[in-house]
Formats: C-alpha cells, structure tokens, sequence
C-alpha cells in the first residue's frame, strides 16, 4: 500500500469526496471480503473470457496465447485472490458451467 | 441599461435568473413561486437563454438533478417552497456535502398541515442545518439584488457551497413593487462564468463521486463544510462590496436601521421589516430610542457583527416567523446565544408571529415596543416565549 492512502487531514482532501483519479480499485485489496473461492480450472477452460468480462474486480488476468489454429488470442491465466470478493459471478456465468458436463470454475468455501 | 421597472418578486427572480447565464434549471413548480419557472420558461421557449429547462417529476428529482448537472460543470438552480422545500429534504444534505453550488430560491411558505399557501418561514428554518448559505431578502430589489450576488459566493473556490434565496410568499413574491434592473452585460460580467473544480463530462480525468465514507473520513468532509461556510462570511462581504460599488445597492450581513443609539431593538426576518420600519420612524417621531436588526444571511449566522451591533441595547425582542415544537423560534436561540457573551447583558425575549399568514399590522408592532418599554422599566420580561396574534389567552 502506497503513502497515497495513508489518513488525511481534512485540508488535504479534495472537495465533496471526490476521487480525482480512475482505476484506483488495483489498490483496494476486496479480497479480504470473501468467504467462498472460485477455482479456476485450466484444463477445462475454452478462454471465451466471459468470467472476465463479468467479474467486477478485475480479478482475472489475462495473457498472450493462441488458439489451435495458431491465431493470437488473449487467456485467462488465473484467479488473483487478493482482488477476487467471492460473488461467484465468474461461475455463474461461466458457459462450460452452464452446459452442465463438467465446469470450468467451481464455486467453493473457504477453507477456514 | 438599468431600468427602473415594476415586478412582482417573483419575476424579479425570473429576470435574475435569466441573466446570470444559468447552464441547467430542473424544477418542479409549487406555490407560490410557480412564476419564478414559468417565467423563465417563457424565457427557454423565447430563444432568450439557451439554458436546459428539465421539467421534472418531483421537487427531490428537481434537487437531484440540479446536483447531477452542477457535477457536470453546469451553473444550476430552481425554485421552490413550503412542502416542496420539504421534499428535497435528502438532496439539500447531498448538493452541501458533494460540495456543488446548486442555486436556489425559496419562496417562504407555511408547510403542511393543516395545508397553507402563505408566508412563514418554517420551511427555510427547517433546513437550516442542511449545509446551504441562506440569505433572506426583505423585498423585491434585495431578492433580486441577492439572487445576482449568489453565484459569486456559491461559486467562490473558498466556499463552493449550494445557496438558497428567501422571500415571502404573496407578500413578495406576488407583489407589484418598482425596483432596478440592472444592464444584461454588466449582470454577466459580474457573475462571469463557473470555473468546476472537477467535471463529469471530463473524460481525461476520470473520477469519483458519492463514495462511501465511513468512521475514518466522514467527520473530516464535515470539518471541511464547516469551514467552507464559516469562509462564505468574509465572502459575502467582498461580493456585497463589490456589487454595492458596481450596481449602488449596499448590503451587510445584517441591515441596522435606526440602531445606533436605539435602547429597545426588534430583530426580524424578511417582509416585516418594511412595516417596523414604518413603525421606529413613527416612534422615533415621538422620541421613542427604538430601532431594527434585519437578517439577511442567516446561515453562516454572524454572531460576532451581531453582538457588537447589539451592544448597547437594553431590550431585544427576537420575532419569529416560525415555530420550532417544544423549542424557542430558531432566531431567537441565536441571537440570545450572540448575546450571551456580554458583560452587561440586554433583556431578550421571543414572539413567534404570522404562522400560515397572519398578519402583523403596524399596530401590532407598535404594541411590541410599548410591551419592551413596560419589560425595560421592569428590569425584566415577563414572557420569554410568547405566540402574537393568536386567539385565545
């Protein structure tokens, strides 16, 4: 965690409780809200990127890849816990999920 | 060029309106400050201002989206009074705290129930701890007069806080008086245009608004209102200065007539000044030591100034045009806590009056200075807290 987030006086805030700054949520660890985990399954996984799509924390990365054609493609390369709040939207809408074989992401407990 | 016209107060505030380059006016109409809008909306059909009437479905809607449109940059206001005053009860809060100079008017009106239309100022009063600066206008020139100076102060980086106008229903805002109105451009200039401090529609700087705020930021966002407002004080000054050596008209944040050397003081609020006016000159015909203390910024409430103008008086009669339940009338609790502070400390005492438009006559405020003479022989009041012109003992 950066200074920019240590407690401010009330002379350094800006007016209204404005946040001049976009993309700031990198910032907020809402991992520590979770109390179920996706877990994301590589080898079940066809990188149509919807979990990313709808997951409102940003929570999935991506990397460079290729399909099997050879063209370039972008893939979900894991789950960072530190950001993922554990709403299981991912799962929910995981279409290898919705097909009902086998999943792609399972929704589970925490283990405690 | 200035003209010297008739208009009632409310079309005085429409002319207001329409020259202080007004970007957005979302507004709900209620009596009796429907002419305010209607007006102006001749204006907006006419081609005259290019202003973005919304015509929207509720008075909270109207505050709403005046705050929606003054984030994004706009200068904004509306209208309104009494139960519609009320229902923006929420949004009043919102536009202080987010910090945004909506503008406003409210037209003084008795609020529900039994459902009244006339003038008293339980409205405004209520809303007296929402974070807004409030002016009260005596007649039709101060209200217009005021309603020129506001974006100047609202707007002003030491205070970028919302800003209500007050005047009193019918009394005002429907009479016919002759006042000043003053040259497009020169109104515009004075005003000059709003400078936001951030934009919605500023996409290079993307940013957020109305984010939770919890026990470890909440109260220092209210320290900051608290010195914003305190900031409008001297502000005011400065903007009342300037405007008095540009347009002529001279305001305070109070108005002393006659109070110099006067022994026995009536501190008021709006339209009843004009006939306690009429009333000391009468008096003072007689030798009568009486004057009048007119408040025209109540919120920041000018203790110091106050204080000091009272000073030397032996009798304060505080007249409220409210009724705050199971309390003293609102001006009342400031003034005697101003007072409260001197060695040697006046006699003061409250009258609430003209609840729903009851009329106070000149006669009955002669009868309010006759009852201070009888309380400064006594050395004493024999009412703190008493209600005029009610039936019944």
């Amino acid at each position: 965690m950066s200074d920019k987030y240590a407690l401010k006086t009330w002379q350094e805030l800006p007016l209204g409780g404005v946040i001049p700054e976009g993309g700031n949520a990198a910032d907020y660890a809402t991992g520590s809200w979770r109390t179920k985990r996706p877990v994301w399954k590589a080898e079940d996984c066809i990188h149509c990127l919807t979990c990313w799509v709808f997951c409102p924390e940003e929570a999935f990365g991506l990397t460079d890849g290729k399909t099997r054609s050879g063209k370039d493609r972008k893939e979900i390369s894991g789950i960072n816990y530190d950001h993922c709040k554990g709403c299981g939207l991912c799962a929910a809408e995981c279409p290898i999920n919705k097909r009902g074989k086998t999943t792609a992401i399972d929704f589970v407990h925490e283990e405690t | 060029m200035p003209k010297t016209t008739a208009l009632t107060g409310n079309g005085a505030i429409a002319e207001a309106m329409r020259q202080i380059r007004l970007d957005a006016v979302p507004a709900f109409p209620i009596t009796p400050s429907t002419q305010i809008i209607e007006d102006f909306a001749g204006f907006v059909a006419d081609g005259v201002v290019d202003t973005e009437l919304v015509t929207v479905e509720s008075e909270h809607s109207a505050m709403s989206a005046c705050i929606g449109a003054s984030l994004a940059g706009g200068r904004v206001m509306t209208a309104t009074a009494s139960c519609g005053f009320a229902l923006m009860w929420e949004m009043l809060y919102v536009a202080a705290s987010m910090r945004q100079p909506v503008l406003m008017t409210v037209v003084n009106r008795a609020l529900s129930g039994p459902i009244n239309i006339h003038p008293d100022h339980g409205d405004s009063m209520g809303g007296r701890d929402a974070g807004w600066i409030q002016i009260y206008a005596e007649n039709n020139q101060e209200a217009y007069d005021n309603m020129i100076m506001a974006p100047r102060i609202a707007e002003h980086m030491d205070v970028r806080l919302p800003l209500m106008v007050s005047l009193d229903g019918f009394i005002i805002s429907h009479a016919v008086e002759t006042m000043q109105l003053e040259d497009d451009e020169r109104v515009g200039a004075f005003v000059g245009e709003p400078q936001p401090l951030y934009s919605l529609l500023d996409t290079d700087k993307p940013a957020s608004w109305g984010a939770l705020d919890l026990q470890n930021y909440y109260i220092e966002h209210k320290r900051g209102q608290i010195q914003a407002i305190a900031n409008a004080k001297s502000v005011i000054n400065d903007v009342s200065a300037e405007f008095a050596e540009t347009f002529g008209r001279s305001y305070g944040l109070f108005e002393s007539y006659r109070l110099e050397d006067a022994e026995r003081v009536i501190v008021a609020i709006n339209s009843i000044a004009g006939e306690i006016k009429e009333t000391i000159d009468i008096l003072r015909e007689k030798g009568e030591k009486v004057g009048l203390l007119k408040i025209r910024v109540f919120r920041p409430f000018p203790y110091d100034e106050i204080r000091e103008a009272l000073r030397h008086a032996k009798v304060v009669t505080v007249l409220d045009r409210s009724a705050s339940f199971g309390a003293y009338g609102p001006l009342f609790g400031e003034i005697r806590t101003a007072l409260y502070d001197l060695e040697t400390r006046p006699i003061v005492y409250n009258r609430v009056f003209g609840l729903g438009g009851r009329d106070l006559f000149p006669s009955d405020i002669a009868e309010i200075y006759a009852e201070s003479e009888r309380y400064l022989q006594a050395g004493k009041a024999e009412k703190v807290h008493d209600i005029l012109g009610v039936r019944g003992d």
